[in-house]
């Protein structure tokens, strides 16, 4: 329990630790940018007097040093800085876009789980027949596959010319003058359950479908390689053997002792998994113009709006170390053979 | 007495003994084979391709405005984009931005990481702790939002991009490297050549920098295809290669508005993006299987 | 959210995407009616018009307004009174003022405003409202230069304006701006003074037809219509207006074609076939006000030699470029002032595509074989000088001019171009509009009238002789329009020929109109309001 306990501590400092540097890292990344940062504010048609008076206002003229203690200040009441794009806080804007990128973060890797868990489960078990070649193609075309064309491709083959699925967004256009969601958590999918609006929850979850697909297609050629290979090791241990021996039926062995055991570094792909589906959030977003923190990174990246590039990374970071937190600490918790080290 | 040369020796030996065994594994597994003969055909694509490719200066950038939008036909197999460029020249040229530079990148990465993960891992102590400190620090950030944020940061462009990429991949490489310096550390073979007074700096040149190459080697297939993927992904939002200069991933930005009816622009770049990624990972496994079939990152 | 809820929630996504996998039923596509209600009957659902646009909002603050957000603001603002196309009977259309006049010589203009229009908020219009509006527009405006000549603005009385100008000026002109012109409630006025961002949080107040009903940042956008509008409504119109941000302009094409919405902003030209040869689609080809300039960086060798920019300007291939810039959807352009506009003339010259004169020149400039390089920069956010700064630099070559293209975000550009001219860029590709429709004082002068701190004069030319001519025709623009006119001819033939820029093309504007949406008429005059959305009317 002490070991934990410490371990849990230790941790804790090294992420503050981290956090400060990432913020100094971020922080220092965007000063640098050649851009001025005034004109940017102004418009494209920015004249000289504005700019000069616009940096004032946005304090570009202190010093480095300055600007960053400013910055810190700032951030640790919660202030991020206002976004040149859209004038508003970039907390703001990352609070309201979140629930849309969670929400095809969360279906992403639920599929992810869903598919790829049994595929290489199953994989595993029969080793060596098509299936098993199978899995492995498709795991490796997986990995393979960028996920911007992959996207492209769905789109155009399950709308285009399939014409099952919508071409981009999160609801119809009809949708919010029809049957308007209320909006409660701002997941869509929970809200139209919440208020049984039944309509609603169809078209949200048909339009999350091709943008959650793509997305999972890493994690899936992850995670099924993953389990498969966990599951090979397991199968072999002499308590597998054990059971074979004593008949008892080999579904039950394989799904529920062999599963259980693979969980643990099944956890550790998932943790890794979900820095690939963060970062492929930024394609997935864009190609299906889904209104998250993905699209909103690449259009301040592409607009060099500093202060939304500096708090999105900021934050990416942070949810990343967190998620990275939890997934150790639920391994340690759950295998006590793993060394916390 | 020279236990040292001897070890060393031993140690050479079974070098070329790993790297004859890995290439017989290969040539028996199609998958393999295949994979290996692809990656060599690409980067020999890509060193000489002012000579393989039928239009190479159009490749490069040349305008053919006669040509423009040309659906794939006799004498341009692949079609051509918005500019009359013939697609197979450009994918031919794409091939060195796919390719070498992410070979550089990788390999600057490692003569990076590789080194301080050594010496992190040989000399323990503060000097670890410092090392481990600022590695936790990059790893943080997930690879592709730090190479994005330092790429709108220093300007878009290729060579900033693979900056941004050697920046954001260092890392993996020192925490590798330290994971095996740290189990050598304690072998007899290290204590005795400490015992005879060898310098440290020589130590881990010749005996503990030359058993990292395998892990090394494994780690460095697997992430060329996800260099080449990320340097692709940064080409197509933008923030890489500009044009008019050929790069896959800005082809495939590029044909994009017109993908539903000249729909080759786009697809063949995207293909070669993934045939390559693909045989990497291929081969990756084949490399991993071989050196530790136990260990997964 | 905690683990239950999470798996709760995972697991109802799971039952759903089973059920919601596989073909559906009704493409939810397809219609844009809306569907037959699952609750209780309900009012007759708004009529609803859907538009996706690349274009967000830069800024809601009418007064800074200086860009793409006029889509919006020409809908739910208006200023006195509004140009018309070239060709209409009347030059113009009064909108806040019934009629106007002015004296002799034009340096006093007086407006009679419309009687019992309403702001948004509630507010009356009055004279005083747009004496503040303007004031603020001159004061601090995003296009606050064009009131330049204002000297005072006086209220004669509640619906009478009086403006007093310095010299002469066709404020009618003016007061048309898309920009600089808005008349905003004063009320709104009063609390922008107070606070710079009042306007931010997607607050309007104008007299529009249209008023803001909600806003998400680069999300969407719904107007609501303003009951009380002075115009009146007639059945047909929209009650409500969505506007879907969508950058990539093949989103919005699928979107147009697959019904998601009833009018779009950008199609790439290439793509136009499908839509003319679409009965349900009428694909509209019209003259506008863009146009694509070149500078040339006068203060650099060897493009101080007027000689070596005249053969380079031989060296350009207008056909190619406007063939795969804008597949044919443009015409060479006659000096910077776009065709339809004043004071374009036909009688300005025009170069051709002549690599042997081109060549000549540069030997005679004493560069036999070029043997100089230029550095190239365009807004990279622009796929049409993408297009076309290729052909440039592969033309050039020719001439043994090697030119390194630079692509760059707009604002690193234009940034560039404002730093040392030693260091800045060599040739700077551009696309212009004039902000009201008079490019003489804002084309010509904006472009090539040297300034201390140049603003649009990335050129950095400065030419006494071009400048006297404008300053002329500027002033006898109300006065003598015919001398005028043929002042601007002469400094705009003197500007071809000195070439300090390249004139490439002027676009042609090109909309995709579904048959089932009446009352379409492109102002080119506004080319940032595609659409004004109470003209439009549905059949469905």
């Amino acid at each position: 329990m002490m070991r934990k306990l410490e371990f849990i501590l230790r941790r804790l400092l090294s992420f503050i630790f981290v956090l400060i540097g990432v913020s100094v890292i971020t922080f220092f990344l965007s000063r640098v940018v050649p851009t001025n940062a005034a004109a940017l504010y102004i418009g494209p048609r920015a004249r000289p007097e504005d700019i000069e008076r616009v940096s004032k206002q946005l304090g570009l003229d202190r010093p480095l040093p300055v600007q960053y203690a400013i910055y810190m200040r700032d951030l640790l009441h919660g202030d991020l800085g206002t976004s040149i794009g859209t004038k508003r806080p970039v907390l703001t804007e990352i609070v309201d876009r979140a629930p849309a990128s969670l929400e095809l973060l969360f279906t992403g890797m639920f599929l992810a789980a869903l598919i790829g868990v049994p595929l290489g489960v199953l994989s595993a078990r029969w080793q060596g027949k098509p299936l098993d070649v199978a899995v492995r193609t498709i795991s490796i075309v997986g990995v393979s596959m960028p996920a911007f064309y992959l996207g492209l491709l769905l789109q155009i083959l399950f709308f285009r010319n399939l014409d099952w699925l919508p071409l981009a967004g999160r609801v119809s256009t009809d949708l919010r003058f029809t049957n308007p969601i209320e909006s409660i958590t701002n997941f869509l999918i929970l809200d139209a359950l919440l208020t049984r609006n039944w309509v609603a929850l169809k078209n949200a979850a048909i339009h999350l479908v091709l943008p959650a697909l793509t997305l999972a297609a890493y994690p899936i050629g992850l995670i099924a390689r993953m389990t498969r290979a966990t599951m090979l090791e397991v199968l072999e241990q002499d308590y597998i053997r054990t059971a074979r021996a004593y008949g008892i039926k080999d579904f039950i062995i394989t799904y529920l002792y062999a599963l259980k055991n693979a969980i643990s570094p099944t956890l550790t792909v998932i943790g890794l998994t979900i820095a690939f589906a963060l970062t492929g959030t930024f394609f997935v977003e864009l190609i299906f113009t889904w209104p998250g923190l993905g699209l909103f990174t690449v259009r301040s990246l592409l607009n060099v709006d500093y202060p939304a590039i500096m708090g999105m990374t900021l934050f990416g970071a942070t949810a990343y170390v967190i998620i990275n937190l939890i997934v150790d600490v639920l391994q340690a918790w759950i295998d006590p053979r793993i060394s916390l080290k | 007495m020279t236990a040292v040369p001897a070890l060393s020796v031993e140690l050479e030996t079974q070098s070329t003994r790993t790297f004859r065994h890995v290439l017989s594994v290969i040539v028996r597994d199609p998958l393999s084979l295949a994979s290996t003969i692809v990656i060599i055909l690409f980067i020999l694509i890509a060193i000489f391709a002012y000579q393989v490719a039928p239009y190479p200066a159009e490749g490069a950038g040349k305008t053919n405005v006669a040509n423009t939008m040309l659906a794939p036909s006799a004498g341009h197999i692949l079609g051509a984009d918005r500019l009359g460029r013939d697609m197979f020249s450009c994918v031919i040229m794409g091939a060195r931005p796919a390719l070498i530079v992410p070979i550089g990148v990788v390999v600057f990465a490692i003569l990076i990481g590789a080194p301080l993960g050594a010496i992190a891992g040989y000399k323990g102590g503060w000097v670890d702790e410092v090392i481990m400190r600022i590695t936790d620090l990059f790893l943080a950030f997930p690879s592709l939002l730090l190479a994005m944020a330092i790429t709108s940061a220093l300007g878009r462009g290729l060579q900033n991009a693979a900056i941004a990429l050697i920046i954001s991949w260092w890392p993996w490489y020192t925490r590798l490297v330290r994971g095996v310096t740290i189990s050598l550390r304690e072998r007899y073979f290290v204590e005795a050549a400490r015992a005879t007074g060898v310098r440290d700096s020589v130590i881990i040149l010749r005996h503990i920098l030359p058993n990292t190459i395998s892990p090394i080697l494994v780690q460095a297939t697997v992430d060329l295809g996800t260099v080449i993927l990320a340097m692709g992904g940064l080409a197509f939002l933008g923030l890489g290669t500009q044009p008019p200069a050929p790069d896959w991933g800005l082809m495939v930005s590029e044909g994009r508005d017109y993908i539903l009816k000249q729909w080759w622009i786009s697809t063949f770049p995207g293909i070669a993006i993934f045939i390559v990624v693909l045989a990497f990972n291929l081969l990756g496994d084949t490399l991993r299987d071989i050196f530790d079939p136990r260990q997964y990152r | 959210m905690n683990k239950k809820s999470l798996l709760f929630t995972f697991l109802m996504v799971a039952v759903l995407m089973l059920s919601a996998c596989g073909p559906a039923a009704t493409p939810t596509l397809a219609a844009t009616q809306p569907p037959a209600p699952t609750k209780p009957p309900t009012p007759v659902p708004p009529k609803v018009l859907k538009i996706a646009n690349t274009a967000t909002f830069t800024t809601w603050d009418p007064v800074k307004s200086f860009s793409t957000e006029a889509a919006y603001m020409g809908n739910m603002y208006e200023q006195l009174l509004r140009i018309n196309p070239p060709g209409s009977a009347e030059k113009f259309t009064p909108l806040l003022a019934e009629r106007w006049e002015s004296n002799a010589d034009g340096t006093v203009w007086t407006f009679y405003l419309r009687p019992n229009v309403k702001f948004h908020d509630g507010e009356p219009l009055t004279a005083d409202a747009v004496k503040m509006s303007i004031e603020a527009a001159a004061d601090h405006g995003g296009a606050s230069f064009i009131w330049w000549m204002l000297d005072s603005i006086e209220v004669v009385d509640d619906l009478t304006v009086k403006f007093n100008l310095t010299t002469s000026a066709p404020i009618d002109l003016i007061a048309s701006s898309l920009y600089g012109a808005w008349i905003v409630s004063p009320k709104a006025l009063e609390a922008a003074a107070a606070d710079e961002n009042y306007f931010e949080t997607g607050i309007e107040a104008g007299t529009g037809p249209y008023m803001l009903e909600s806003y998400k940042a680069d999300q969407e956008i719904v107007l609501t219509r303003f009951d009380d509008y002075w115009g009146g409504w007639q059945p047909g119109q929209f009650d409500k207006v969505l506007v879907v941000i969508v950058g990539e302009a093949i989103t919005q094409q699928q979107m147009l074609e697959g019904g998601q919405v009833d009018l779009v902003t950008r199609i790439p030209n290439e793509n136009l076939d499908t839509f003319r040869n679409n009965p349900n689609y009428t694909v509209y080809v019209e003259p506008s006000f863009f146009n694509y300039v070149g500078f040339f960086n006068t203060l650099r060798p060897p493009l101080d030699n007027a000689m070596v920019r005249q053969a380079l300007s031989y060296a350009i291939p207008y056909d190619d470029i406007i063939t795969i810039a804008v597949k044919g959807l443009g015409t060479q352009s006659r000096g910077p002032v776009p065709a339809g506009v004043w004071p374009w003339s036909a009688d300005v010259k025009q170069y051709t595509y002549d690599l042997t004169k081109a060549r000549q020149l540069l030997a005679d400039a004493g560069f036999p074989n070029g043997g100089f390089s230029l550095k190239l920069t365009y807004a990279a956010e622009n796929d049409t000088e993408a297009a076309f700064a290729p052909l440039i630099k592969d033309s050039f070559a020719q001439l043994g001019v090697d030119v390194t293209i630079e692509p760059m975000l707009w604002s690193q550009q234009w940034a560039l171009s404002k730093s040392d001219p030693a260091n800045a860029q060599d040739m700077f590709l551009l696309l212009y509009w004039p902000t009201y429709s008079d490019a003489g004082s804002d084309n010509l002068w904006s472009m090539f009238y040297w300034t201390a701190k140049p603003f649009f004069n990335l050129s950095y030319w400065k030419n006494d002789q071009f400048m006297a001519l404008v300053d002329e025709a500027i002033a006898k623009t109300v006065t003598d329009p015919a001398t005028s006119q043929v002042k601007y001819i002469e400094a705009m033939n003197l500007l071809v020929d000195e070439a300090p820029g390249l004139f490439f093309f002027d676009t042609m504007a090109v909309f995709v109109i579904p048959t089932y949406i009446e009352g379409f008429k492109y102002n080119l005059n506004y080319p940032f309001t595609q659409y004004f959305f109470y003209q439009l009317r549905s059949t469905k």
